[in-house]
């Protein structure tokens, strides 16, 4: 079921969930430059704070460990190919390969800052109705005159929406050939084929089946979209970003 | 007052396979008519050409007098339609958001928006679920919340297609009644089915399909025997030569 993922909205009464979504977007864009040029200290406050933010809003421990664990798989690339490609002081060495200090340094934190890009990220679709964001991006891209910003909020929107579909019906399929011992074949190349064709098919059909409901109830970009009001605890909560990203680049 | 009329209807998929062939059906406003077939006899072809999700290759269909084909918006407004899988039909994040997705869509008012989301979960009576997530729900509440999302549109036609499929007795029995309830408070109602034990007792009128084509057409108590003919179970009751009960009794 899409709810086991948790790149979904779910309904709650923090913090987050209360606060304009598009200060939030923008929050999503500062904080995720940021973390690109912070370093351990900053880095340690960045988890410290977005975990927090996220259990916050009713995530638990598990689910995150649950949603970052194909995350580690494109993590732990990374931190390898940092690792075997960093010249420094060698910590071990085999034949022509060498580890060593920096390239470790170096591998984790990359590895760190995208993880708070995508804690970021997860805190922020959290949080937010996929019609918010597409009344905020509609928003924000409304001053440029030769950009369709109803047709890419809505892409957008859409984007998010089908995100838990597709984790949802990778999910089942994987389960089904599971059930039918495609753990006894280890090839696997031969497992990512039989997974991703009938995934690719299934996601089609279902993104057919959503898109002519959607159809059916009158979807069009021109909609009735959310009350979009910026408050006080908006821009308090913009001052305190802003400082914390300040206090990010600075340390 | 006829809210349907369907004229020469014919239908033709991009693959050459003839859908619906030269169908002529009137619905009467405020009448409760089962379309019954086998799987393949051209039953929820027929109901996407209601709202404009099919248009006729040859024909017109007509609701309350206007042609379909030009005014997609206001049919699609006018003809609710409940698909049979309601996960696919399923939208919102949220019970309230699911629902207020066609009211949205209808570009009125938020607090027009908001009434009618109140007015539509008090109608199928999910008003306590309303922060739930839809996919949470029961199979039966699964479908009365598309009721609902329906409902909120404010349609006059209600649309089912295989309302009952998949579902416990107890769900059979929660959207029954729904269905009842909204042919009462006097909304036309068409239901596609091919088993008709659950429903046939409340219908007005029974249309039989085969191969795209409408066979039969007639009231429910003269049409019973003639069911099996067409690859359609006749009702259990009706077998043993007795009268046809609501699944609600």
């Amino acid at each position: 079921m899409a709810e086991l993922s948790a790149f979904n909205f779910r309904h709650g009464s923090s913090v987050l969930h209360g606060l304009d979504v598009r200060f939030k977007l923008i929050f999503l864009v500062l904080i995720s430059f940021a973390s690109l040029k912070a370093y351990t200290v900053a880095l340690s406050v960045l988890t410290l704070v977005l975990v927090a933010s996220l259990l916050h809003a009713q995530l638990t421990f598990k689910s995150i460990l649950k949603t970052f664990r194909y995350v580690f798989v494109l993590l732990a690339f990374i931190f390898i190919a940092r690792v075997l490609s960093t010249p420094g002081s060698v910590v071990a060495e085999f034949k022509a390969i060498s580890i060593t200090r920096e390239g470790i340094y170096d591998g984790a934190l990359i590895c760190w800052r995208l993880v708070i890009v995508v804690l970021t990220g997860l805190a922020f679709v959290l949080t937010t109705r996929p019609s918010e964001i597409k009344a905020a991006v509609e928003w924000l891209l409304n001053p440029f005159p030769f950009i369709p910003s109803k047709r890419i909020a809505t892409m957008m929107s859409l984007v998010v929406r089908f995100i838990p579909v597709i984790f949802d019906q990778a999910r089942e399929t994987a389960d089904a050939q599971r059930a039918r011992g495609v753990d006894n074949r280890k090839n696997p190349v031969y497992r990512l084929r039989k997974l991703g064709i009938p995934l690719m098919r299934r996601t089609f059909e279902r993104a057919d089946k959503l898109a002519v409901a959607m159809e059916a109830r009158c979807y069009s970009e021109n909609r009735t979209d959310p009350w979009l009001c910026a408050r006080l605890r908006d821009w308090a909560a913009l001052f305190v970003v802003i400082c914390l990203c300040m206090f990010i680049v600075v340390w | 007052m006829n809210i349907i009329e369907i004229k020469n209807l014919s239908h033709r998929f991009a693959d050459g396979t003839l859908g619906l062939e030269n169908v002529n059906l009137t619905i009467r406003e405020g009448t409760f008519v089962i379309i019954a077939g086998p799987n393949g006899s051209g039953k929820t072809t027929l109901l996407k050409h209601l709202n404009g999700l099919l248009l006729p290759t040859t024909g017109t269909i007509r609701l309350a007098g206007l042609p379909v084909s030009k005014n997609l918006a206001k049919s699609r407004q006018m003809v609710g339609m409940v698909f049979q899988d309601p996960d696919s039909q399923i939208v919102g994040e949220t019970v309230c958001d699911d629902v207020a997705f066609g009211p949205e869509n209808l570009c009125l008012d938020r607090s027009e928006v908001k009434r009618r989301v109140f007015k539509s979960l008090k109608i199928v009576g999910l008003l306590d679920f309303e922060d739930q997530k839809p996919h949470l729900l029961s199979g039966g509440e699964k479908r009365r919340l598309a009721i609902a999302g329906i409902l909120a549109m404010e349609p006059n036609v209600l649309v089912f297609d295989e309302p009952f499929s998949s579902l416990d007795y107890p769900g059979v029995k929660q959207v029954l009644k729904q269905i009842i309830s909204l042919h009462r408070s006097g909304h036309t109602i068409l239901v596609a089915a091919h088993d008709l034990e659950k429903v046939i007792a409340h219908a007005d009128r029974l249309v039989i399909m085969k191969d795209g084509k409408v066979v039969k057409d007639g009231l429910p108590s003269q049409l019973l025997g003639e069911l099996e003919a067409f690859g359609i179970r006749e009702p259990c009751a009706s077998r043993l030569g007795m009268e046809v009960q609501s699944w609600l009794n």
